[in-house]
This record gives structure tokens, C-alpha cells and sequence, in this order.
């Protein structure tokens, strides 16, 4: 019950502060988003519900009044001002305390005057608000007008006035409506008091075609004309008219047939699965075996099975991947506040943008990437962002952009923290390092004063600022995006701007490789990395800048000698493989004795930091129980891995190495 | 009297005591796959239970000579802070009921050359059985420190300390 509460109250927490996000263009306009409105009081609504079946009563208090403030706002007696909005901001914050201090069991914060700002804002609302209109649902009938006519209908106005007479023919306004609903949608009606106390009722009907048989409507005591809506409520529908196209992508009108399942399960299904992965592969190369041994028994009935099993499995895999994809607007949308908050807390001004939130990922990664992610939006905030002078001074806008993307480049996850803020100055870093007893690099260039920044113990700040310094640290981040399978990069150009850039592999489990060996080493590598396949021999290689490098196209590409990875003496050959290994980084040649084909294989993590190298992004086993590691294309190319010198340095081998 | 069960490994002609509830499980050590730039107590991965594992050399980590691997060589794969890692070790004998006032605390004087792995010392029977610092042994900024920086001695736990960053450590890019 209480994680079901947990899990079911961190859903709308995350889409409570989607709309308000959304709600902030709305400020000072005379009628908020009807729409984003609407889904607020819904997700207010609904947890006001839930706090009130775990009895969690200062949530359900905060959330009843905030509804109460929605109400009036989607009521049109509201309007939402840049105070309203700090309220709503405030009460979000209260319902995420409230849920921290009851998932963790601490105590529970007071919220009495934030219930007091509510109600203020509501008292101050109904006086300046514009004045109540005619009824409770009009929005609901703006909304519907709108869509109406959204889908090409004209709208009617038909009024029923009835009559002793008609009554005695069987017309009734049951039967007129019954009649009206055969041609076309009815917005609305409304019966309405004339002067003698007679009923008359008023229908307002959406219609594909202009009515027919006026005479006959006629003599039912209908009369026909074409609606016209009161001015009042004309402007406040074209308003709308202009905004629906961004209304429809409103986050609230998520199907809700939604199945919530607990990620242990969807990983029991993973590991079931390559489990079969593995056990399939094995009855492969038992029947390679056979097939090779003897041929007098036919086994291409089994073949195609094996064959079609290989299929549904690697759709099953696929499937259970795609399950467990969600969109990263899971973890991005908490930022503007972060950013926001840290804003109002400092003199610097800055805001975040936000782009390619529908990115999907895996529910595994989100859920890690919570803290990373939060640490580089504040540390972008509170390193790189000037105070709005410095900006001035240095012509740049006296607000800073943030800029918080994902994109999906093959089978890699891209997120981005980007700021135009001043920099990182490498000389900073390189004396910081220095005092510190930090390992200094040989040469001054992005990867090496990452390096620095994630070395255990590094802070820029002598003393912990508010915003990174109760971070988790560079460190931290690194060593968490290391343990996902992805690596992270770091470009900085002082006095324009900073960007981290993590990649992360698009799901942990499966990934297509190609299996290469050197001195009897075998690894796989990711087949998106992978350009092409070259033959090269030793007298291809020539020695430019203190690395090796070969003829590559119209250049050169520097070389990584598979065997000098493992510090094993190569297997002399006439004739080597050389994978040109690509990533957004740049090119290299991976230099390897025999290319063994192509796998399908399941991915394992190194999750262990004594394993967590560059170069390796993670581990698979074939079958036989002898795991192959997976070389990381992108810290390849990135120069982490450094090229072969060509200098062959006397190589320590282990005695195990088989 | 109260009794705790240890399993004991034998290293270099000593014998050494980890607590069973720190054990999943004890292999034959049959093939390990070699991982580049990993720190030299680090023969490789090996394959276990579904996990891939790292494998310590207990002998590289108290600066012993290095052996070659016997029919008794053995993998004890332990458990602690939610990590496993399995210990390469020159064989491993057997559960042993120890009782607990038998276990004493290190003594100074044995706090030498492997002297901080370690956290108890007991007897049984004759013959000194001594007992491992799971966290020490597993520490991994112990273990990545390259041998010229020793020198940073009792600092080195500390986290907090920037000294021990070595290239390997912090992954890069």
C-alpha cells in the first residue's frame, strides 16, 4: 500500500510540475490554458485521494486547497498571476517534502501558511478576477465549441419552446433531443425561464450540414438559427483556436489503460530471456558440430527452428525493451526548478531549456541518471553561469541559457548540460590540481582537465557553494555513467561555455557486436561503432606525431592495437583486421588479429569499480562461461584510450592468460 | 559459548579466515579474462552466477610473489557493500567454527606488510588463522594507488584525499 502510494504519488508529482511549467507562459493572461488547468486540478485531485487513503494529511490539506485555487482559476474567477504561480510552485515543493519525509519516515513538515498563501491567492482572485460567468462548465463547452469546430462543424442554435398541444403529439423535450442528437453533436442545453414562468430550452448543436426541414422543426416548435456565441466568450475561443495545436500534445492526455509493473519483474523477463539467448546459442553451435561431423543425418528441420527461435527471441528482447522505455520528461522536467530555485537563491539570472524530451530510455538509466544529471544542472548553474554583470561586461545576455537535450544517435543515448557561461579556464583547474596533489596531465586539453574535475577530491570551490557543493561531485557522476555502459565527455572553451555530453548505450541488455581477437584475447565490439572492415599489414602502419597511424581515405587514422589494450605481444601476421571504429568523437583503426563474426549478444555491466576501465564498456559471456569484454566505441575514439606508441615497451604478461 | 563461521583460504603458507556471511560461493579457478588498464591485483573477470565478477589476486594485494595456478587454486567469491568480488587464493580449506573470545583484535606488532587487510587474529589448534578486513582488502582506492605512491600511507583511506587518484581510477571520458 505505501509503495503503491509512493509510486502512484511520484507519477503526479512529475505531471503536476509538467503543467505547471506549461502554466507559467499563462501568467497575467486573462484566461489561463483551460487545458493545462484542467489536468492540474486533476492531478491535484487525484492526490489529494491517495494522501487520504495512507492518511497523510498535510498532503491532502495542500493538495484540497490548491485544487480549490484551480477550480476558480478553470471557473474564469481566477486569474493566475506571477504570485499565484510562486503559490503553486510552493505547494508542489510542500507535496514533494511531504512524500520525502513519508517515504524516508521523518517527520513531516508544517504547511499552515502555505495553506494561508492559497487561500489568500483565492480570496484575491474572486475580487479581481473577471466576473463569474454564467456557469460552471462553460469552459467545458468553450473546449467542445472549439473542437467542434476544429473538425469543420457548424453550430446551430435550435430552441424548444413546448406547448400543450405539442405534449399531446408526443413532442417532448426528450423526444426533440432525441431528434436534435440524430443530426448532430449537442454541445449544450439549456432550459431557460421566460416571463411567465414558461420553459423554453435552448440547444446548441454542432452539425456537419445546415438543418433541413426548417418547416418540420418547425412544427415541432423548434425554431432554427445559426449560433452566435456571446461576445464575451468570442475572444476566449479564438484564444484557444490559436493554442490547440500545442494543447493536444499536453502531457495529461496520456491514455490511462496504463499497467504499472514493478522493474524487478521486467528484469526477471530480461534475464529469462538471455538466458534462452545463451542456451540457443548453444544448441547453434551444437549443430554446427554435428553438421560438420556427420552428414548423414538431415538437420535443416532443426536448423530452421534454431533459425526461427533466434527470431522470436530477438523479439522478444525487443519488446520487453521497448516496455521498459520511458520518456527522459520522467527526470527532465524536475530541472527548471532546480534552476529556478538556485536563481532566486544567488544574483545570477538564468533559465533552462529543455529539447528532445520524448527521448526514451531505460527505466534502469533514468532512475541513475536522476542524481548525475541533477549535480551537472548545478554545477552549470554555479560554475559556469556570471553574475549578470560579468555577462554584461562580456556582451552576452544578462540571463544564462541552460540547455538540458537527449537524442538518440544510433544505439546511443546523447544527453547534453550545455551553458553559456564563462568557461572552464584550464589554468584554474590545472593550480587547483596542483595544490591538491591532483595527478597532473601531460598535456592541457578537454579530456585531461576532465579528468581532473572527476578525480576524487577535486571541488573548484574552496568552500561548497550552495548549489554543487552538496553534490554528489564529479566523481560521483563519472563513475555512475561509467558503471551504465556510457561514458562522459567534456567540452569547455573559456568565456563561451561549457558542455557535458554523457552516452550512454540506448538499453543495458542486448547489443549487436562483432567478436575480434588478438593474442588469443576475444572481444566484441558494438556493431553501430563499426564503419568498415580493412585488411592492413605491418608495412601499411607509419608513425606520425609519436603514435601509429595508417592510410585511412584521403587521411590518416590513428591505430589502436588490440594486443597493446591487453599489454600482450601481438600474434605476428601478414595480414591484420583493421575495424574503422567511428563515433561522434572522431575515427580510429582497431587493429585486430581475426575477426570471428558477428554476435547478438547480452550485455553485462562492469558494475564492480575495480573493472570500470576506459575503453571497456561492459562484459558478455558466449556460451561457455568465459566472459568477452565489450570495447567502448565512443572512449575509443575520444582519445582515453590512448594509440598504440610504437614503441613496443616490454609487456607484463599474466601467468592465466589463456 | 558462541561460536562464528568463518571460511578459511590458505595464502602463501599462512592461513587467513573470512566470516561465512560474507562468502557466496567458492569456485575452481579455471579461466579468467585479462581487463585492460585494471590495477595489477587484477587478474581479470570471470563469469558467475550470471554476474561478471571481478578477480582480486590475493597475493599481488599483500605484495606476495606471483604463482602459477594449481589444481587447488581456488576463487572465493565475497560479498560486502553490495559488491562481489572473487579472491584469487592458493587454496581454500573449509568452514570453521570459531568461537568468538578466541578471535582477538590485531595486534600492533602484526600490522606489517599486509598488516592493515587484516582485523582479527585467532588460533586453531597450533596454527594462527588470520582473520581479513573484507573493506580494506576491497577498498578501491587502496587498491588502484600504484606502488610508487605509497608513500601516502595512513592518509590513503580517506577519501577525502586527492593523493591516491590514479590514471586508472577515475574513468575517463
Amino acid at each position: 500500500m505505501r509503495d503503491d502510494f509512493l509510486a502512484e504519488a511520484d507519477e503526479h508529482l512529475v505531471g503536476i510540475r509538467q503543467g505547471l511549467l506549461q502554466l507559467e507562459a499563462s501568467v497575467g493572461k486573462a484566461q489561463p490554458d483551460a487545458k493545462v488547468v484542467e489536468g492540474l486540478f486533476l492531478e491535484f485531485h487525484s492526490f489529494k485521494g491517495i494522501s487520504a487513503i495512507v492518511g497523510l494529511a498535510p498532503a491532502e490539506a495542500v493538495a484540497h486547497r490548491t485544487e480549490d485555487f484551480l477550480r476558480l482559476m478553470r471557473e474564469g474567477k481566477a486569474q493566475l498571476s506571477a504570485k499565484g504561480l510562486e503559490v503553486l510552485m510552493a505547494a508542489i515543493q510542500k507535496l514533494e517534502q511531504v512524500v520525502a519525509a513519508f517515504r524516508s519516515g521523518s517527520p513531516l513538515p508544517g504547511y499552515e501558511s502555505l495553506l494561508a498563501d492559497i487561500t489568500a491567492q483565492c480570496e484575491h482572485s474572486s475580487l479581481t478576477g473577471p466576473s463569474p460567468r454564467s456557469g460552471p462548465s462553460d469552459t467545458d463547452l468553450l473546449t467542445r465549441v472549439e473542437e467542434a469546430r476544429a473538425r469543420g462543424l457548424q453550430l446551430w442554435q435550435y430552441t424548444f419552446t413546448p406547448a400543450r398541444e405539442l405534449n399531446a403529439s408526443g413532442i417532448t423535450v426528450t423526444s426533440v433531443r432525441e431528434q436534435l442528437s440524430n443530426t448532430g453533436e449537442i454541445l449544450k442545453a439549456t432550459p431557460q425561464v421566460q416571463g411567465k414562468g414558461d420553459l423554453k430550452f435552448e440547444f446548441l448543436i454542432a452539425a456537419r450540414d445546415a438543418p433541413n426541414d426548417l418547416a418540420g422543426w418547425e412544427a415541432k416548435g423548434v425554431a432554427i438559427k445559426p449560433a452566435e456565441l456571446e461576445a464575451s466568450q468570442s475572444p476566449a475561443i479564438q484564444a484557444e483556436t490559436a493554442e490547440s495545436a500545442e494543447a493536444e500534445h499536453s502531457p495529461f492526455l496520456a491514455p490511462s489503460h496504463i499497467v504499472r509493473v514493478d522493474l524487478k519483474r521486467l528484469d526477471d523477463l530480461m534475464r529469462i530471456t538471455g538466458e534462452m539467448v545463451i542456451h540457443r546459442s548453444r544448441l547453434e553451435a551444437q549443430l554446427a558440430r554435428l553438421n560438420g561431423a556427420a552428414a548423414r543425418v538431415d538437420l535443416r528441420g532443426i536448423q530452421e527452428a534454431s533459425g526461427g527461435m533466434a527470431r522470436s527471441l530477438r523479439e522478444l528482447r525487443e519488446a520487453i525493451m521497448r516496455v521498459r522505455l520511458v520518456t527522459v520528461a520522467e527526470i527532465f522536467a524536475r530541472m527548471p526548478f532546480v534552476v529556478r530555485d538556485l536563481a532566486r537563491q544567488t544574483q545570477k539570472k538564468a533559465r533552462l531549456e529543455l529539447a528532445g524530451q520524448d527521448t526514451a530510455v531505460d527505466k534502469y538509466l533514468i532512475e541513475r541518471l536522476k542524481d548525475p544529471l541533477l549535480h551537472l544542472v548545478r554545477n552549470a548553474f554555479s560554475h559556469g553561469v556570471e553574475s549578470p554583470e560579468e555577462r554584461a561586461a562580456a556582451s552576452k545576455p544578462q540571463e544564462a541559457t541552460i540547455k538540458l537535450s537527449a537524442s538518440t544517435i544510433g544505439d546511443s543515448v546523447i544527453i547534453r548540460v550545455q551553458d553559456d557561461g564563462r568557461g572552464i579556464n584550464p589554468h584554474a583547474i590545472l593550480q587547483r590540481a596542483k595544490t591538491l596533489g591532483v595527478e597532473l596531465p601531460q598535456a592541457v586539453d578537454n579530456h585531461s582537465i576532465l579528468q581532473i574535475l572527476c578525480a576524487p577530491g577535486f571541488s573548484t570551490r574552496e568552500d561548497a557553494d550552495r548549489a554543487a557543493g552538496r553534490g554528489m561531485g564529479m566523481t560521483v557522476v563519472n563513475a555512475i555513467v561509467r558503471e551504465l555502459g556510457g561514458n562522459l565527455t567534456l567540452d569547455t572553451e573559456e568565456g563561451r561555455g561549457t558542455q557535458f555530453t554523457i552516452r550512454l548505450p540506448l538499453t543495458l541488455a542486448i547489443a549487436e557486436t562483432l567478436l575480434v581477437e588478438a593474442a588469443g584475447q576475444k572481444c566484441a565490439i558494438p556493431q553501430s561503432f563499426v564503419r568498415e572492415i580493412l585488411l592492413a599489414s605491418e608495412d601499411q602502419l607509419q608513425i606520425a606525431n609519436g603514435i601509429e597511424v595508417i592510410p585511412y581515405r584521403q587521411g590518416v587514422l590513428p591505430v589502436v592495437r588490440m594486443a597493446k589494450l591487453f599489454n600482450l605481444p601481438g600474434t605476428p601476421r601478414s595480414k591484420m583486421c583493421l575495424l574503422v571504429i567511428t563515433s561522434d568523437r572522431g575515427s580510429v583503426g582497431l587493429l585486430a588479429e581475426k575477426v570471428l563474426g558477428q554476435r547478438e549478444v547480452v550485455v553485462n555491466a562492469l558494475r564492480d569499480p575495480l573493472i570500470q576501465v576506459p575503453g571497456i564498456s561492459g562484459a558478455t559471456e558466449l556460451g561457455d562461461g568465459k566472459p568477452v569484454l565489450i570495447l567502448d566505441g565512443a572512449s575509443l575514439t575520444s582519445g582515453s584510450v590512448r594509440p598504440a606508441e610504437p614503441d613496443i615497451s616490454s609487456s607484463q604478461m599474466h601467468q592465466y592468460a589463456t | 559459548m558462541s561460536k562464528e563461521s568463518y571460511v578459511l583460504f590458505e595464502l602463501g603458507g599462512s592461513i587467513y579466515g573470512i566470516p561465512s556471511q560474507n562468502v557466496q560461493h567458492i569456485e575452481m579457478f579455471e579461466h579468467v579474462t585479462l581487463v585492460p588498464n585494471a590495477n595489477p591485483a587484477i587478474d581479470g573477470v570471470v563469469f558467475s552466477r550470471g554476474q561478471v565478477i571481478p578477480a582480486l589476486n590475493l597475493r599481488i594485494r599483500f605484495g606476495l610473489p606471483r604463482q602459477e595456478k594449481t589444481v587447488r587454486t581456488r576463487i572465493v567469491f565475497v560479498i560486502a557493500h553490495d559488491r562481489t568480488v572473487g579472491l584469487i587464493v592458493d587454496s581454500a580449506r573449509e568452514f570453521q567454527n570459531l568461537p568468538v573470545d578466541s578471535i582477538h583484535p590485531i595486534e600492533e606488532t602484526l600490522t606489517g606488510i599486509n598488516g592493515r587487510y587484516l582485523k582479527a587474529v585467532t588460533k586453531v589448534g597450533e596454527r594462527l588463522v588470520l582473520i581479513l578486513d573484507l573493506d580494506a582488502v576491497l577498498n578501491v582506492d587502496d587498491v588502484q594507488v600504484p606502488a610508487e605512491a605509497q608513500s601516502i600511507g595512513s592518509e590513503r583511506s580517506d577519501p577525502s584525499q586527492p593523493g591516491q587518484t590514479s590514471a586508472t581510477t577515475v574513468s575517463t571520458h
